[in-house]
């Protein structure tokens, strides 16, 4: 079942479901910092203000509570992120 | 108290604390405190590389092409990760494991260390291939006053517990005359030394290798000095994984279900820990005026990089519970992500190195049945 991802101060978006929150994310043109994608950095934390995430692989990585690891989760119900700095469009280039 | 190689007291270790609990007799992973260490182990074993992999020979007509203020900004910002790199290619191993009591923790700090001395060789690899000199650039690390007063901000923590342990292991807990001075042991002041030195060791990875590798990217962002850039993310990739690892060490220790006394520890040097953070990013901004002081490059400046030193500090403060100090907001070096990324470098498939591997990972359990759609 397709769930329903809310970015606090943002908008709102169904992701196809094959992919993980970061790339859905980031087809939806939204800036988000990354480094490995495989869960070891850390970098792509987003805080969960509700709803539930699986982890695709592990996390290696240290996550403070109430955030997850966009790179290797994808969403378990409708659920609401928020992103560090706000929700900002990445400036496509030419 | 004093350190034993192989401990023969029959205890435990699982119910020890990581760090000054009873030294480490069995190298056992059978059984852990903290699985995390060993994921982390395997991970670094499977990003195993060598720098001679990465051919440099384009680097060597890009650095002879490039004005005298660049060359400046790219050998000085050599110089610093060479400094970074030769500290954290020992300092782990002398600091750390005279004091930890965990098998699985032991192991990581050497699988770590030993990684950080594949950095060092490839900076040797990269200046062999750009200079004909390279005893130069390597003299200047220890005379050069800018990278000098750097070495002196790294180092601090690290010296103050080393010295401190080895006194404790010499002479134990109390009051006594070393030199004509006295001096109070304690193992409360020694966790105090080792919470401070964990954190800077965050701050080094985690901030101070990041403006290093903001600046080796400016260059490839122009397509100059790429086989260094392939180099950089290589040691990119192993650095985000040890700041992690210090990362979880620090959240251990605040915890206190590793140590109580840790916990409380923690929360008294909770502002000394944040300003460690602070005079960081400060040292880095000075540090940037250095680099830029006879101009700017394409694509990066003085002011741009000390934002990028603002952002990362922030984003590094918050990932260790810490307020962050800076108002920025939006990361001024967008590009830096696809960069810092090691596996989505585009090339031709004849060409590809694959950067990450597993060895025994092969299914060798083959059954009659397999060949079943085989004819002939």
């Amino acid at each position: 079942m397709a769930h329903i991802v809310k970015i606090l101060e943002g908008f709102s978006f169904i992701p196809r479901k094959e992919l993980t929150l970061l790339e859905a994310l980031e087809q939806e043109n939204v800036s988000i910092d990354y480094q490995c994608r495989e869960g070891f950095c850390g970098s792509c934390q987003v805080t969960l203000v509700a709803g539930e995430v699986s982890y695709t692989t592990d996390p290696i990585a240290f996550i403070p509570e109430g955030k997850i690891l966009t790179c290797c989760c994808q969403p378990n119900s409708d659920m609401t992120i928020e992103i560090p700095g706000g929700c900002k469009m990445k400036q496509r280039s030419s | 108290m004093t350190y034993t190689t192989f401990n023969r007291e029959h205890f435990n270790a699982t119910q020890e604390p990581m760090f000054f609990g009873r030294n480490v007799n069995v190298s056992r992973y059978d059984v852990q405190k903290y699985p995390i260490f060993e994921k982390l182990i395997e991970k670094q074993l499977s990003f195993f590389w060598r720098p001679e992999e990465v051919d440099l020979s384009t680097d060597r007509r890009d650095f002879a092409a490039l004005p005298d203020h660049e060359r400046h900004i790219f050998l000085s910002n050599l110089k610093y990760q060479t400094l970074l790199d030769s500290v954290q290619g020992r300092s782990p191993n002398v600091a750390l494991l005279p004091i930890v009591s965990l098998p699985e923790l032991e192991t990581w700090i050497e699988t770590w260390a030993f990684s950080e001395t594949i950095h060092s060789r490839s900076y040797t690899h990269i200046i062999r291939n750009i200079v004909t000199e390279p005893a130069h650039i390597f003299d200047d690390i220890v005379t050069n006053e800018a990278i000098t007063k750097r070495a002196r901000d790294i180092t601090r923590y690290y010296d103050a517990l080393i010295e401190g342990v080895s006194l404790y292991h010499q002479l134990g807990e109390g009051k006594h005359t070393v030199n004509g001075e006295e001096i109070n042991i304690s193992i409360t002041d020694l966790k105090r030394r080792l919470y401070l030195t964990v954190v800077s060791v965050n701050v080094l990875e985690a901030i101070r290798f990041y403006v290093s590798f903001a600046c080796s990217f400016a260059f490839a962002e122009r397509s100059s000095m790429e086989g260094n850039a392939k180099i950089i993310k290589l040691i990119a990739r192993d650095e985000a994984l040890h700041l992690t690892g210090t990362q979880h060490i620090l959240q251990l220790l605040a915890d206190g279900q590793d140590d109580p006394e840790m916990a409380v520890i923690a929360r008294e040097l909770k502002d000394q820990a944040r300003q460690i953070f602070i005079d960081a990013a400060e040292q880095e901004k000075d540090w940037a005026d250095y680099l830029f002081r006879d101009g700017s490059m394409i694509g990066l400046n003085r002011d741009i990089l000390g934002q990028y030193v603002e952002y990362i500090t922030n984003q590094r403060m918050v990932a260790v519970g810490f307020e962050p100090a800076f108002a920025i907001k939006q990361n001024p070096l967008p590009w830096m992500n696809s960069w810092l990324n090691s596996d989505n470098v585009q090339v031709a498939p004849q060409e590809v190195e694959v950067s990450s591997y597993l060895v025994g990972q092969i299914d060798s359990e083959v059954q009659s049945e397999d060949f079943s759609n085989f004819s002939l």
